[in-house]
């Protein structure tokens, strides 16, 4: 119960701060290619070369990292888009610890 | 394996071309064609809406049990609670994009003329998402979490697993070599 609790108090949290964007998480993973997860930031989000490899290479080095921000929406259809592609995505509050 | 020396390679404007002998046109097809079967709609749950079904939506929520399925359709959510409301709405449409980048590769492959495979930038793409699927599913079976790469190098010459991780690499290579030849486009 304490579990429902706590998520009402997100929900209302987040009806008062409606402005905490959502983030989208990818996640290192043995399998995919360094250069495919940079070709997949690139074709998904419009990044350049730079930024998608800089992206990449902190999921490389880091084991994740943070590749969009937005409205829960938003960061849904973004982890979609991912998965499509096969990267390993999650997406949560901004405002929570990863 | 090693019959097709370059890979990809662009030529002209949208389109890259890779030429693979029958052997390797096999082996691909064979993996796309399971990877089809794979995302195919589970069957231990029934969909009693019509509608429902329509729009995508699903009756289960649960990740799939098991574990390559898993890592193709991955939860969304560390929280369970959000990851199976979103699993509900979308898993479906999922399965059914990933499906539908194995049967464009499919199709590609069978409509090869004299082995070369011709793909302009959505069809590249198709490629890449199937390709990377087959190998997210390999990996889950050789274990690639937990053994290295030189682990698998040194794979004993009667291990079964030695032929998977053979493939395994050489669908790394060949998606290797058609993502250089889509990055010098946006160079």
């Amino acid at each position: 119960m304490v579990k429902v609790k706590d998520k009402i108090e997100e929900e209302l949290q987040a009806i008062f701060t409606n402005d905490a964007p959502w983030i989208t998480i990818v996640w290192d993973d043995p399998v995919n290619l360094m250069t495919y997860v940079t070709y997949v930031l690139m074709e998904l989000f419009g990044y350049n070369k730079e930024k998608a490899h800089e992206l990449m290479m902190k999921v490389h080095t880091e084991g994740k990292a943070v590749v969009s921000t937005g409205s829960r929406e938003e960061m849904e259809h973004d982890v979609a888009r991912l998965h499509e592609y096969g990267l390993w995505a999650t997406l949560q509050r901004g405002d929570q610890a990863i | 394996m090693k019959e097709n020396e370059h890979g990809f390679f662009r030529h002209g404007d949208n389109a890259y071309l890779a030429n693979f002998s029958e052997a390797e046109r096999e082996v691909l097809t064979n993996l796309v064609e399971q990877i089809i079967e794979l995302l195919a709609e589970r069957v231990d749950h029934h969909n009693d809406d019509p509608l429902a079904a329509m729009v995508g939506i699903t009756m289960h929520d649960t990740p799939p049990d098991d574990e390559v399925l898993l890592r193709l359709l991955p939860n969304a959510y560390a929280d369970q609670v959000d990851a199976s409301e979103f699993r509900r709405y979308t898993e479906s449409t999922l399965r059914q994009k990933k499906q539908a980048h194995a049967m464009a590769m499919r199709m590609h492959l069978m409509s090869a003329v004299d082995g070369i495979v011709e793909v302009d930038h959505d069809g590249a793409n198709a490629w890449l998402g199937a390709m990377n699927d087959v190998r997210l599913a390999l990996g889950v079976r050789l274990k690639v979490e937990q053994n290295s790469h030189e682990d698998l190098e040194l794979l004993a010459p009667d291990d079964p697993m030695r032929g998977v991780y053979a493939v395994y690499s050489w669908l790394g290579w060949l998606q290797e070599s058609l993502i250089s030849a889509l990055m010098d486009d946006s160079e």
